[in-house]
């Protein structure tokens, strides 16, 4: 595999003068307080009574759900929701104090209290402590020795400019999200490109797994209760979000929300978070124009993620499947509950070459536009634009409108979409299982995707010269989009690339799921796991590979269709 | 408030004519001799730096060689006041103003307004439409009076699409007209070609009600009323004379292809191709398309 020319090996950190200062969680939460009256101010009693009536109403519900009883922490919140129900039918005074007093609570929830201190600690003993995590134990073999696992880890993309923009602006990191190691891996990737720590929110139920919380606390994470879905709740994580870019630091989430069910590169994002740079950014054009400091410029930077084998594999597109995404939104019980089924796998995965990449992006501004090396906002023909001009009247005064951010900030996702697509990496794992589920479509074009799930073991065994042929036929087209720039590979060259393709996928396939997603049966065949493979292949769906014509393997037996 | 009208055809001069009428002052962006009785400047890019809102009045074949000169950027909200597709590209207009600008608020402005009518003071009304409200807003602003009623709307994906599918369905009006089919065959053109906007509407993403509104029901009504529209007259000329028009034929090519994208069926706007195309006879058309399997409504 050629190098990455913008793959430098990982540069260790500078003494960074671009640590965020921490925020005291006393002045966070005046700031945040602050935010919530102003909110509450405008709204008519009607809807001040609703969000109070919405927040009690969903966190009973919530409490009444819990499996298992109330931890103490979820006891203490059950009586703080009580205390403040006594207020919903009294006067509207009493409900915006009630309303408060939970904002009041949220924000200590969420902070981290992140420390320049904390931080120097964990950058100075955690890479370290996770190389010798990953090489512990009896799979150290299998990391090869002397290697340290994380340099396994590609970070691409254009580092030396990230390293100078993080100077002069802030950031926003915006990663698709595939797995709960996404959490860790960033951390390390911004670790390794020379990047300043970035706030990020991470759900509440990665810090139940001890592995998971030790890397999380040390590397800026706030916390993000999903199971709280009351507006409320939404409002104050959004001016946490607003209050910590308008201080200028560094923010990290993943803009699909959770991890993608399908396998899929997002193709949509969950667009509150992702406003509130915007929201910031006006808020600091405005103390600029009254006298303050000048307004530093936000820009979003996307990120994305590839892993040859995915942990969560199985548990993810049963869920897809089972399309219950937005109820089941929390897995609690899947791949990540056992910290030393993390360790096993994070061992495994980086036992092998180019089989985690983390692609730093091209940044953009907060309406999607490419910027130059100095992070100014570019036109389509490349010349300089003033992106204050898209959000203030002539005289240079912000025009307050709600609704033009919400298509701004929609143009802006827009653009990461597009960018998570071309820069995402094709790998042997994604080809050969993308090859073979369209072989098992072709083969049985009448059964449902949900049928195709249950085949039989003789209708899932492909002849291997039939997977041999799609995955040459998928890879010249394949070939063709990296030239245009439309996405990346990382994959065998050669005359006999397409068999090293085959080899490799089936290598990498047998070393971790229950079932492995292809296998060897003999000398001829390959057995697939449509489930597995329905999910790897998706990782390389919207790129029309589906339009590739490829020759049917015929059926082992005459097949029964179902009625 | 100052508006920009790029393009100083008949259309151009009628939408500066509504401008002034509604209050305001039209500077028109111009080519070749300077538009008699308004304001003006072929310096289009320096004309879009003056203004808020520009108003693009040129073919739809013209935009992006307009927008290449005009560069309208941030500060600017682009209508479109031109309908239908990119012909060489097949994009909606308003992706080209996105793709050749920095401007990101677009709109479009269409509707059974005609503009020899409202030179003539005739009444008449348009939709505006963008996922900004404040462009259809201050589109409504600017050309709103009590010769012309302007319309909001935030369904920019109905309403473009309307435009397009309209500017084909006229020619099957044009030719039912010119085969004097009778005015049974041109209201089943006019219903059927409302199920076929709604089908594609509904698969892009349009609201429901958008095609039945002033940019489709409304202009192909008018369409059928009018002489002079240009879609009847090409389904007259086609009908009469023979031949094929390439605008037409790639128009409903486009059209086509984003019908089998998203899986809809339009067989007009498929006839209409056809014979745009010079593939099919216009008489020899309309019997297949009565020939077709008998369906529910």
């Amino acid at each position: 595999m050629p190098p990455d020319p913008s793959t430098a090996a990982p540069p260790r950190p500078p003494p960074s003068a671009a640590l965020p200062a921490g925020i005291s969680v006393d002045e966070l939460r005046a700031s945040l307080l602050l935010r919530a009256r102003a909110r509450l101010s405008a709204l008519p009693d009607a809807d001040v009574a609703d969000l109070l009536s919405e927040a009690v109403f969903l966190e009973r519900r919530r409490f009444a759900d819990a499996r298992g009883g109330l931890s103490p922490e979820d006891e203490d919140e059950r009586r703080a929701v009580e205390r403040a129900s006594r207020a919903v039918h009294l006067s509207r005074r009493e409900q915006e104090a009630a309303l408060l007093a939970l904002v009041d609570d949220y924000v200590g929830q969420i902070h981290n209290r992140f420390s320049p201190r904390t931080y120097r600690f964990a950058t100075t003993v955690l890479p370290g402590g996770l190389s010798r995590l990953l090489q512990a134990g009896e799979l150290r073999g299998l990391v090869g020795g002397a290697h340290d696992p994380l340099q396994r880890i590609r970070i691409e993309g254009d580092l030396p400019r990230l390293q100078r923009l993080v100077r002069s602006h802030t950031l926003m990191l915006t990663p698709t999200h595939l797995s709960n190691l996404d959490s860790p891996l960033i951390g390390y990737a911004l670790y390794a490109a020379g990047l300043p720590p970035f706030i990020y929110g991470a759900g509440l139920n990665l810090f139940s797994n001890p592995l998971m919380a030790f890397f999380m606390s040390r590397l800026g994470a706030y916390t993000v209760d999903r199971r709280k879905r009351h507006q409320l709740y939404k409002d104050t994580l959004k001016d946490y979000s607003t209050e910590s870019v308008l201080r200028g630091r560094h923010s990290l989430f993943f803009p699909g929300g959770t991890r993608a069910r399908s396998g899929e590169v997002e193709q949509g994002v969950k667009k509150g978070l992702l406003g509130t740079g915007l929201i910031a950014w006006q808020e600091a054009l405005r103390i600029e124009r009254a006298g303050g400091p000048k307004a530093r410029d936000v820009l979003v930077v996307p990120c994305t993620l590839t892993y040859a084998m995915v942990l969560e594999a199985e548990t993810l597109i049963e869920d897809a499947l089972k399309e219950s995404g937005q109820r089941r939104y929390i897995i609690s019980d899947d791949a990540f509950s056992e910290p030393r089924t993390i360790a096993t796998f994070a061992q495994q995965i980086l036992a092998l070459d180019a089989s985690v990449i983390v692609r730093f992006g091209d940044p953009v501004d907060l309406f999607g536009n490419p910027v130059d090396e100095a992070g100014r906002s570019l036109g389509h023909a490349g010349e300089p634009i003033d992106p204050r001009a898209y959000v203030c009247d002539a005289e240079g005064v912000v025009q307050e409108d709600p609704q033009r951010d919400r298509v701004y900030t929609a143009a802006l996702s827009r653009a990461l979409v597009q960018a998570w697509s071309r820069d995402n990496t094709a790998m042997e794992t994604h080809l050969a299982a993308f090859a073979a589920y369209r072989l098992l479509c072709l083969r049985t074009p009448r059964r449902s995707t949900w049928e195709r799930m249950f085949l039989s073991e003789e209708e899932r065994t492909l002849p291997r010269s039939a997977l041999l042929a799609a995955i040459g036929a998928l890879r010249d087209r394949l070939d063709a989009l990296v030239s245009a720039g439309q996405l990346r590979a990382a994959l065998p060259e050669g005359p006999k690339r397409d068999a090293e393709t085959l080899s490799l996928a089936l290598d990498r396939f047998g070393r971790f799921h229950r079932e492995a997603c292809l296998s060897a049966v003999g000398a001829d065949g390959v057995r697939v796991a449509p489930k597995l493979a329905l999910y790897y292949s998706n990782r390389l769906a919207h790129y029309g590979l589906q339009d590739v014509a490829l020759d049917v393997p015929a059926a082992p037996r005459p097949l029964v269709e179902s009625p | 408030m100052n508006v920009a009208i790029l393009g100083s055809g008949q259309w151009g001069r009628s939408l500066a004519m509504l401008t002034a009428e509604a209050g305001h002052q039209p500077m028109m962006g111009y080519r070749g001799d300077p538009p008699r009785g308004f304001q003006g400047s072929p310096n289009l890019a320096a004309l879009c730096r003056e203004v808020e809102l520009v108003i693009v009045a040129v073919p739809a074949h013209e935009v992006r060689g307009l927008l290449d000169v005009a560069r309208p950027g941030p500060q600017n909200r682009v209508v479109l006041a031109t309908r239908g597709l990119e012909p060489e590209t097949g994009r909606w207009l308003s992706q080209v103003v996105l793709d050749e600008t920095s401007c990101l608020r677009v709109g479009a402005l269409a509707g059974p307004a005609i503009a020899s009518e409202i030179s003539a003071r005739r009444p008449s009304a348009m939709v505006a439409a963008s996922a900004f409200d404040e462009v259809a807003a201050l589109t409504q602003k600017a050309l709103h009076s009590p010769i012309c009623r302007i319309y909001t709307s935030n369904d920019l994906v109905g309403v473009e699409m309307a435009g397009a599918l309209v500017r084909v369905l006229a020619v099957a009006v044009g030719v039912a007209d010119a085969l004097q089919l009778g005015v049974g065959v041109q209201a089943v053109v006019v219903t059927r070609g409302l199920a076929e906007g709604r089908r594609l509407g509904k698969a892009l993403g349009a609201a429901e009600g958008t095609f039945s509104g002033l940019s489709g029901v409304g202009e192909l009504v008018a369409a059928g009323k009018h002489p002079e529209h240009p879609g009847t007259s090409v389904g007259k000329r086609l009908a009469v004379q023979g031949g094929a028009d390439e605008g037409i034929a790639r128009e409903a090519a486009a059209l086509l292809t984003l019908a089998k994208r998203y899986k809809v069926n339009l067989p007009l706007t498929e006839a209409v191709g056809a014979i745009a195309a010079g593939k099919i006879k216009p008489r020899l058309a309309i019997d297949m398309l009565m020939r077709r399997e008998a369906t529910s409504e």
